[in-house]
Formats: C-alpha cells, structure tokens, sequence
C-alpha cells in the first residue's frame, strides 16, 4: 500500500490525469457497449423506436430455428481450425529453413510477412478475379488442356469455402513465421553444437530441440489466430458475401447480415454475445498461456 | 562476437534444395502482386483475353482515374482521402492517450495501477467486431455517422489496450536517473513528460505508428457499417463497389486496387523493423 501525503498526492493526480483520456474512451466504446450487447439480446429491436423484452426468446430461436447460424457456426469453426494449422505449420516450416540462415534470409523473411501488412479487402477482390471463370486460374488450366478441371470456383458451395481458407493461410503464414523467428533468438546455439557433436540428425535436431523448446510459442501463437479467425468477416464478405446460398456464411457475417439487412438488432445481438463469449474463453486461455503476467505484470 | 555456423545443413536438406522451397515459396506470396501489378497496364480487353501474359504495350490508360470517374460513377480519391483522415486523426489522438498512460503506468506511483494494467490486459481479450451493433447506436445518438469522429474514438478505443502496454514495456527501460535529475531541478511531470522523455521515446512513437496504422488502415466492418454514406466511405469500403460482377472493367480495377494496396507496402518496406519488433515484443518473453 502506498501511503498519501502531501508530496506524493501530486504525482497521484498527475498518474490518474494521464490515464484519464483512456479510460474515458474505453467507458463510452467498449464497457457500455459490451453490457448494452448483452442487455439487446434479450430484446427485440429495429434499430429504431422501443426495445421490447422478450426474455430467452432470441436464444431458443438461435438454437432451435435458426439454419443459417449452425451453417455459421460450424463455418467459423472449420474455418479457425484449418487457418490456424495451416498459418503455424506453414509459418514454423518458414522459420525452420530461415533460421539456418540460408542466404538471403533477410529476403524471404521480408516477403513472406509483405501480404500480412496489407489490407484483407484489395487482395480480397484480386483473388475473386483470379477464381472468376474467365479468370487467372481457369486460364491457366485452358492452357494446360485441363478443360475439365475448370469451374465456376466461388460459385460451388464446398470449393469457395475451401478457397477462402486458402487464400487466408496464404496472406497470414508470415505472421506465425515472425514469431516463430523471434523465438529460435532465444535458442542457445550451444545446444545445436552439442546435438550435432553426439550426431543428431537435422530432424531430429527440430523435433528433439526446436519444437520442444518453442512450446511455449507455439501456444501463444496459436491461441492468437484463433481468436483473430474466429471473428473472420472481412474476406468472406468480399470473396463470396456468405453465398452462394448461404453456404459460406460465418458468425461475423451472419450477425452483419441479422442486424444491418434484416434490421433484427436484438437477434443480432445473440450472435455477438454468443462470439463474445468464445472469445473471452479463448482469451482466458491466452492470457494463461502467455507470458503476459510476466512481461507486463512484473511491476 | 563469435559466429558459429550452428546448423549446418546436411542430408537431405541440402542448401540448394532449401533455396529452391524459399524460392517457391516467395514466389506464392508475391506472385499475385506482380500479377496485379503488371496486368494493370493492360488494356481490359488483353487482361481478359491473355490474363497470364505480360503487358504488349505500356498502357497507362486504366490510371487515368478522373476518366475513369466519369465512366463508373466511382471516385476512388474520396475513398483514398477519407481513409487518410480517419488514420491520421485516429493515430494523433491514439499517439498522445497510449503514450501518457503508458509513461504513467511504467514510471509513476499512484494507488490502483495494478488494476488499470490489469484492466488493460483483459482489454486484449475483448473481441471488438462483438460490440458492432451497440456502438451503431451510439454513434447514431451521437450524430456521429458517417463522420470521421464517428470512427475515430472507436478506432483510439481499441486500439489503446495494447498500444498502452507497449508503451509501457518501452518506458519501463527509460533510466530513472534522467527523470530523477529533471525532477530536481524543478522540472513538472506534464513538462518531464514532453519536454525530455518524449524526444528521446521516438522508437516507441514509431512502432506504435506503424501497427496502428496497419490495423485502422484496413479496418473494415465498423467503417462499412458507420460510413454509411458514400462519400463518407474509405478505401476498403469503397472499393467493394467492385465487387459487382461486371460492372466494373478490369483495367481500371486492377489499378485502383495497385494504388490502394501502395501506401502499405511503401509503409512496411520502410518500417518493416519496427513492424516485427513490435508484433512480437509483449508476447515473446516469458
């Protein structure tokens, strides 16, 4: 405890008045609306005029009526599942060979994180063109006689799903890959030595050493895309908007199209506690498994 | 220092081998850039036509974007000025808020800062995309839709958590003895703050500028549903407009798309070590 007196109650105020700013907007833009999300969801409401309470009904519906959120649901989830193992596979294979430090390194490192920084919407859009039918891709199977592999990709339910997965494991592979990168840093090169002097194999090397040694990244860096793909919306909404027919719909489009097109704002509303509250457990474990009490906590 | 080859290749991961995988690979990631890249020197006509081929002639006409207004009705210099405002504002105010909470949590005592750190990192958790239509109302009962600061708090708000504490791990390297000598020659925390610690902080203004400016740049789902008029819109939003099947010609597409994705590249080739240092830095040691 920290005694006040006259001297220090300066430097109090000063503190409070320096984070005041943040958390005046973290009150108005996060606190209130997370509570108000949670109170919407037991209402029905048109994004205009009264709330009218209707207690569990949104819920039951959700779970008893509603097709499209199972479709949603399941979606998010296959979709987090596969874009987090294919992002940290590929990422930790990536690491692997540049932290051998082959020549020109610097450059791989640098290319492969470039899609990373760039906005999910523009590229997006590049690879609808490409999967058009009059696109790149079935261009290039005219070319190679492979007529009959030709299709309308984004227009058959399962491919378009797959598509999307795709084209976001290869914009965010360079992410894991940082991490990764950063983590080896800390590898002591004399534990290398000591395993190349009693003969251990490159492999050998990777599973008996690297990986072990890493685990802790290794769980960081995959509790953090699952959050981040668990509330995908931006690529499924430009790439397919959730059709065709439905069939790719996620819970951030689904609760995108329930509240701003079908004006069901309390129905909505159970979407997004139902994403927050996944979240929150996956954030949880995060916290648990990071070194986050240890790097900021440690006052 | 001493430089151990440490792991030498050997077997089947031979060196040439290794190069030609980085190689591929590298060429996945940036493939579809080049791609982009040179097909919007094409005529539409030879994009459709030859999608794989490399441009006949240097066909500048698809950059000609006041032309291009006229025949689409899309004005793609509102998108691009509206995202630069919106980022800009929202990485002054975020700037000056994380800076001073961050120098506040690392080097000042005050009773409940374990708690507001605390608060912080929970913050972390929260999924924002979750709190979208809440937030649509209140920046409606403000009179804030379709206004720069209608996205701008938000974006500050968010964007404070992590800023905030990436702050503070830099602060907290900060030598005491510096504050300390100002202090005794009379110097106030606010003037300490601005007048010595801030302009020797620029590495950590730098990384906080470059993932912020990252994250707001190509935030899309609270720009699409607060900008709702169309000259409120940015970029991301803007350019869903071309989603539309065949509206929109391929040419001046595959341009307005190269421009848009510019100032990101350019920002990353810059600062690309900021960038990674900054990504990884909080969630690393430990």
């Amino acid at each position: 405890m920290i005694r006040i007196n006259k001297k220090n109650l300066l430097e109090f105020i000063t503190g409070y008045s320096f984070i005041l700013p943040g958390i005046i907007l973290i009150l108005i833009f996060i606190a209130f609306p997370a509570i108000a999300s949670i109170l919407l969801s037991f209402t029905k409401w048109k994004g205009y005029g009264d709330f009218n309470f209707v207690g569990l009904k949104n819920f039951i519906k959700m779970f008893t009526a509603d097709r499209f959120f199972y479709v949603a649901l399941k979606n998010s989830i296959i979709f987090s599942v596969f874009t987090t193992i294919g992002t940290v596979g590929i990422g930790f294979i990536l690491a692997v060979i540049i932290d051998l430090k082959v020549k020109f390194w610097k450059f791989y490192r640098f290319i492969y994180f470039l899609p990373v920084v760039v906005s999910v919407i523009p590229l997006a859009l590049l690879w609808v063109r490409m999967f058009d039918p009059y696109g790149l891709i079935n261009n290039i199977l005219g070319k190679m006689n492979l007529e009959q592999l030709q299709r309308v990709w984004l227009g058959e339910p399962d491919i378009a799903f797959f598509i999307i997965i795709i084209v976001t494991i290869w914009q965010y592979s360079g992410f894991p890959m940082i991490f990764f990168l950063a983590g080896m840093q800390n590898i002591n090169e004399e534990i290398y030595e000591a395993a190349r002097i009693d003969g251990a194999s490159t492999i050998q090397r990777i599973f008996r050493i690297t990986v072990p040694l890493l685990r802790n990244v290794f769980s960081i860096i995959i509790m953090l895309q699952l959050i981040f793909s668990f509330k995908v919306f931006d690529i499924v909404w430009a790439m397919t908007q959730g059709g065709p027919a439905g069939s790719t719909e996620v819970l951030g489009t689904h609760l995108y199209q329930v509240a701003f097109r079908q004006m069901q704002f309390g129905y909505g509303s159970v979407v997004a506690v139902i994403m927050f509250l996944v979240s929150i457990i996956f954030a949880i474990v995060y916290i648990r498994v990071s070194g986050y009490r240890k790097t900021f906590f440690e006052i | 220092m001493m430089t151990i080859n440490r792991k030498k290749s050997n077997g089947i991961f031979s060196k040439s081998i290794l190069q030609i995988i980085l190689i591929m690979w590298a060429f996945i990631q940036i493939g579809p850039f080049l791609w982009l890249f040179y097909s919007s020197f094409k005529t539409s006509v030879d994009i459709k036509t030859n999608p794989l081929g490399f441009p006949k002639s240097f066909y500048l006409g698809n950059y000609d974007f006041p032309l291009f207004r006229e025949t689409s009705g899309i004005d793609i210099s509102i998108y691009f000025k509206n995202s630069l405002i919106v980022t800009l504002i929202s990485l002054i105010i975020l700037t000056a808020v994380s800076l001073l909470a961050g120098y506040a949590t690392a080097k000042i005592r005050f009773p409940g800062k374990n708690i507001f750190i605390f608060f912080l990192i929970a913050l972390l958790g929260i999924p924002v995309h979750s709190l979208i239509i809440p937030l649509y109302y209140l920046i409606g009962k403000m009179g804030l839709l379709s206004n720069y600061f209608g996205l701008v708090f938000p974006y500050v708000a968010f964007n404070f958590a992590f800023s905030t504490l990436l702050a503070q791990t830099y602060f907290r390297q900060f030598p005491d003895e510096i504050i300390d000598a100002a202090k005794i020659d009379g110097c106030g925390q606010l003037r300490l703050f601005f007048s010595v610690v801030m302009p020797i902080s620029l590495g950590a203004v730098a990384t906080i500028l470059v993932i912020n400016y990252i994250n707001i740049w190509n935030e899309f789902l609270f720009s699409l549903v607060i900008m709702r008029n169309n000259v409120a819109k940015t970029l991301p939003v803007g350019l869903m407009s071309f989603r539309g099947e065949r509206t929109v010609d391929w040419g001046p597409m595959f341009a307005v798309i190269s421009i848009s994705i510019l100032p990101s590249v350019l920002f990353y080739l810059i600062f690309s070590r900021n960038l990674i240092k900054g990504m990884t830095a909080g969630a690393i040691k430990g």
